[in-house]
């Protein structure tokens, strides 16, 4: 029989362990980015210029086919990229667009967005219409959305996200920046454990029942310990740095090569987003 | 005289102005080398590495490294903290700390190209030093990732990187399995027999006689209660057991329980 005190005492710890593990394995992983494919052979530098070239168009494109087009490049792009095609969808569109409809949803009536009617009904005797300028104008968006979420997820997984800092230096992000974010990065992986760690070490001492009370005190217990540890831990590596002659402005490698096929991908890339720009006006 | 690295007179330290860490050390130490530091835990062997290493320093007495006092505002020009930091290099007990950079290439690189080392160099040294501790195919992995035996290897290799003439090592074979403590001793000796001077903190005493020819023992006043030859210390089972270093125990061994002072020189039946 399932214990109420002990459901209610162990929600924070579960929510908590929960999120690490998905910090852990969504996140810090990089099992796709060290796949070999099409995405991952390429240059970072070129894939995230164009990259960014498919987002502006994504954005400035009022066309549904057109964007759903480029969706359809993403899809075959991710399957080439040896990213299961299944896997990248439940993560792209089970929730982003889900939440882009929500917001959307007002605009669907004639009462913000007046046009034609497609469709009206009544709800608890208050009658409500659905407009073609306000159904054209959803569908715009949470294609635009979900296309773009597509293509910022496809980025980040075939990419280590220590090349991605790279990208970021050679686009004139400040070193001090890079270094700061990617020891944040690192450090994220050390404190989750350290996390669960603490909170299988509680267990094997107090057992898995504890009071609701007690409960909310372990964690609480654990919040300050960890902070501490992670401000002495921060000193240490701050001595580590002094120690291999960190001064205060970090010099990092930035060794990128570019092959002949990095230009070719760029040149296509542009050449579809051209394309797809063309056909946009034309239409 | 000339080949003296380090001279420690009187050195004292605390954390925080209440916690004393060392209580007057007296040291010299001269170039090329092999020392061990040992003690129990928190007799103050880190942090004679850290004050060695120039990031903290002494609340009384004082330390000179290569001539010149090491002092708060000696390393504020950048210039002469990177002439320091060439010449000495320190690989942290917690590998975790040392390794902040997100893959082990960019790790190893890191000491280098902060001392101005040119990139073409720092390629050279990653894949030299990569070669020698064997951890070539680690190197586009993320340090988290990593085994603490690989771990280790990685921060040895982070300091290797930059060449220094003098290596502080704080627990360098602490958890590590048999094979890598191997690998890591075979390193040191080799690094010694290069002209490197050596200095090592441990309680390791199975591995002081291969890295060690002097072997300073701390005690729990945090102070300096021996120095002298590795094997002359080694013997003193008086001192050794009064400071925690050895113990008696029993076991099971060759098929019979027996009861045995835990040495870390001498083979028992």
């Amino acid at each position: 029989m399932s214990n109420p005190v002990h459901k209610k005492s162990d929600f924070i710890e579960r929510s908590i362990l929960s999120a690490l593990a998905f910090l852990k394995d969504a996140t810090l992983s990089e099992e796709y980015a060290n796949r070999k494919g099409l995405l991952q052979s390429l240059d970072p530098r070129f894939k995230t210029i164009s990259f960014f070239a498919f987002l502006v168009t994504a954005v400035s494109l009022k066309n549904v086919v057109l964007i759903g087009t480029l969706y359809g490049l993403c899809l075959l792009l991710a399957f080439l990229s040896s990213i299961p095609v299944r896997h990248f969808l439940v993560r792209t569109l089970l929730f982003i667009p889900l939440f882009s409809l929500c917001i959307v949803l007002p605009t669907l009536f004639s009462i913000v967005t007046p046009g034609e009617a497609v469709w009206s009904f009544n709800i608890l005797g208050i009658s409500a219409v659905i407009t073609r300028p306000g159904f054209d104008g959803a569908l715009l968006f949470v294609v635009r959305i979900a296309t773009s979420v597509s293509l910022v997820v496809l980025l980040s997984l075939t990419t280590r996200h220590s090349e991605l800092l790279k990208v970021l230096r050679v686009f004139g992000v400040p070193p001090i920046f890079v270094l700061t974010v990617s020891m944040s990065y690192r450090y994220l992986y050390l404190f989750a454990t350290m996390v669960e760690n603490i909170f299988t070490a509680v267990k094997s001492r107090v057992g898995v029942v504890s009071h609701q009370r007690h409960g909310q005190n372990i964690v609480a217990w654990n919040i300050a310990n960890t902070w501490n540890r992670t401000t002495q831990m921060s000193e240490e590596v701050y001595m580590a740095m002094l120690s291999r002659g960190y001064t205060g402005e970090p010099r990092l490698l930035s060794a990128f090569q570019a092959t002949p096929k990095d230009w070719v991908w760029l040149l296509g890339a542009v050449i579809i987003c051209a394309s797809l720009f063309y056909r946009g006006y034309t239409l | 005289m000339n080949d003296i690295i380090f001279d420690l007179k009187n050195v004292q330290f605390s954390y925080l102005g209440k916690f004393p860490a060392l209580c007057g050390v007296d040291m010299t130490i001269r170039s090329g080398e092999k020392i061990a530091v040992i003690g129990a835990n928190g007799t103050g062997k880190s942090t004679l590495l850290q004050l060695l290493d120039g990031l903290i320093f002494p609340d009384h007495g004082h330390v000179t490294a290569f001539g010149e006092k090491l002092l708060e505002n000696s390393h504020v020009d950048e210039k002469t903290a990177h002439r320091f930091r060439k010449r000495v290099g320190l690989v942290f007990q917690n590998a975790d700390i040392q390794l902040f950079c997100p893959s082990v290439r960019e790790d190893i690189a890191f000491g280098p190209l902060q001392l101005g080392v040119a990139e073409e160099e720092v390629d050279r040294r990653i894949q030299e030093v990569a070669q020698v501790l064997d951890i070539q195919h680690l190197l586009e992995r993320v340090p988290h990732q990593l085994s603490i035996g690989e771990k280790r290897r990685v921060a040895i290799a982070s300091v290797l990187a930059i060449d220094p003439d003098v290596y502080l090592f704080d627990e360098p074979t602490a958890g590590l399995d048999p094979l890598t403590v191997r690998h890591i001793i075979d390193f040191i000796v080799h690094a010694n027999r290069l002209g490197k001077t050596i200095i090592t903190a441990t309680h390791d005493l199975h591995i002081i006689g291969e890295i060690a020819d002097t072997v300073y023992v701390f005690d729990r006043n945090k102070r300096i209660v021996r120095g002298g030859a590795t094997q002359t210390v080694l013997n003193d089972r008086s001192l050794l057991e009064a400071n925690n270093l050895i113990h008696i125990h029993q076991h099971h061994h060759n098929g019979k329980e027996h009861v045995h002072q835990h040495l870390p020189l001498e083979p028992h039946d």
